[in-house]
């Protein structure tokens, strides 16, 4: 060969390359909201759940796409497309979240066991932002069918504050007559939601079940990690030091309140970070954390202004908790104004 | 001098070669994802292409992704034989057998080891499995000049019988 055709060859290669690295830049990122918008639309659920998750994991850019995405979690007709859909929002715009959040509670207390059970599951897809339809989900810990009691249980649990209030719920679903209850509530007790010394003599008791997962599932829990560890908080810290912010974290300071003291000043820069579902949790943590997080009280103050309503609650009501002086002023006037809006 | 060593079949041999290493490499992983999922869906080829497709650019899959790490070793080894056989046509014809065995070599383990991993990975996925195509690139980079070593070995074995008999 040539020098002359092995220098063409190469420069098709670097051509090649060139338009694979277009074709990616193109489909993801913002570049790809359009298209995934459109993907929606599809007849196909298939494509509109991956089209959901996609655009889930680009974040708030994809504000474009949170009124395609409400009508898919508020009316599709394949519920795992409808969680999906709620499970981007919560990733994108918190206030359309909360419009799915309000328009399934009543659905709660509906006839049909369907609606029901559909309703936990969008509750659960809604995560952390669903924080106003724990007590509600705890009520429906009380349905009499089992599959509804069971999906309320899941949705706690992925929900996961205000911690007291979940994990009262969560403690009630560990005796229910029905295993499958009694399991899901396990799980969450197991991998997400630290036990409490209240829920221990519970776990005791499964360890006694005659269901064999479940005996298996109380062990886990008793050995948990997030029961155990000496400082339970310390691998949080590190992740958020790094920069690795994400919502499973933040969720599980929420859920360690005072305990969580140490990572205020790890906390703080998260209420800056371009994610409100972030935000929104570190607003969560401090106010979990309560007095404790005094240090925060300036940096809440300053977040007040956050151009995101469901974030500024959540601000205002950590500053409630908090409870300094300086505090409660900033939030009596953050609301004559806010509310003069 | 065979028509193999002709400079016309050898500019052929390599330019399919380099041209083949790379689309391989690039489209293997798909390949064994979509007739995988084709075989499981009992011959839905249409399904299982648009399944592909949905997922390329996916969270949690990436087989765009998964694609071009496959792709790493073939491109270098692809660069590598371009030079090595391209510029091979104007010497002696046994520096050509001997390049073509080697390239051979490195071909065959590049093209099994990868085909191997991307079908076990499929055929028995796990948790960790998704390590496999962090690793693979790194394994093959090491192996194919391996395979190119055992390639010229076996020439030159086959070469030393040829000369006894």
């Amino acid at each position: 060969m040539t020098p002359r055709q092995i220098g063409l060859h190469l420069g098709g290669l670097i051509v090649l390359i060139g338009l694979l690295a277009g074709w990616y830049w193109q489909s993801t990122g913002a570049r790809a909201v359009p298209a995934l918008t459109g993907s929606l639309k599809s007849d196909d659920a298939k494509v509109r759940i991956a089209a959901a998750q996609a655009l889930a994991e680009i974040g708030p850019v994809a504000k474009a796409a949170v009124p395609d995405l409400l009508n898919q979690a508020l009316h599709d007709p394949v519920l795992y497309a409808g969680t999906t859909a709620a499970g981007a929002l919560r990733r994108i715009d918190l206030v359309a979240a909360r419009q799915v959040m309000t328009a399934y509670l009543p659905a709660l207390n509906n006839e049909d066991v369907q609606k029901r059970r559909d309703a936990c599951a969008m509750l659960e897809g809604l995560g952390p932002v669903a924080k106003p339809a724990v007590p509600a989900l705890s009520n429906a810990l009380n349905d009499t069918n089992e599959t509804v009691r069971m999906q309320a249980a899941g949705a706690l649990g992925e929900i996961g504050i205000p911690a007291s209030l979940v994990i009262r719920g969560l403690a009630k679903a560990l005796q229910d007559p029905a295993p499958t209850v009694r399991h899901r509530a396990l799980t969450q007790f197991a991998f997400s939601i630290p036990p409490t010394e209240a829920v221990v003599p519970l776990l005791k008791q499964l360890l006694e079940d005659k269901d064999r997962s479940i005996t298996t599932l109380a062990q886990v829990a008793l050995n948990s990690p997030l029961r155990q560890a000496k400082d339970r908080t310390a691998v949080y810290v590190t992740i958020l030091q790094m920069g690795s912010v994400n919502d499973y974290t933040l969720r599980q300071l929420a859920q360690f309140g005072l305990e969580a003291a140490g990572t205020v000043p790890a906390v703080i820069p998260v209420l800056k970070h371009d994610r409100p579902l972030f935000r929104y949790l570190a607003a969560e943590v401090l106010g979990a954390i309560g007095p404790g997080a005094e240090g925060a009280v300036p940096a809440l103050i300053a977040a007040l202004q956050d151009q995101d309503i469901v974030v500024r609650d959540s601000v205002a009501e950590a500053l409630e908790a908090i409870g300094t002086p300086e505090a409660h002023q900033a939030v009596t006037t953050h609301r004559r104004i806010d509310g003069s809006k | 001098m065979t028509a193999l060593h002709h400079p016309r079949t050898l500019t052929r041999i390599t330019v399919t070669l380099y041209w083949g290493c790379i689309v391989f490499g690039l489209t293997l992983p798909g390949i064994v994802t979509v007739a995988h999922d084709s075989y499981r869906r009992h011959g839905a080829w249409a399904e299982a292409i648009q399944d592909f497709r949905l997922h390329l650019f996916a969270p949690g899959y990436n087989l765009f992704l998964v694609g071009v790490l496959n792709a790493i070793p073939f491109v270098l080894l692809a660069v590598f034989l371009l030079f090595h056989l391209g510029t091979a046509a104007t010497q002696d014809p046994a520096i050509v057998s001997r390049r073509l065995l080697g390239v051979a070599g490195a071909v065959a383990v590049a093209v099994g080891l990868s085909a191997w991993a991307h079908l076990g990975t499929t055929l028995y996925p796990d948790a960790q499995g998704a390590l496999v195509y962090l690793f693979l690139p790194i394994y093959l980079l090491v192996l194919i000049p391996l395979g190119y070593g055992c390639g010229r070995l076996i020439g030159k074995v086959a070469r030393g019988e040829r000369e006894r008999s």
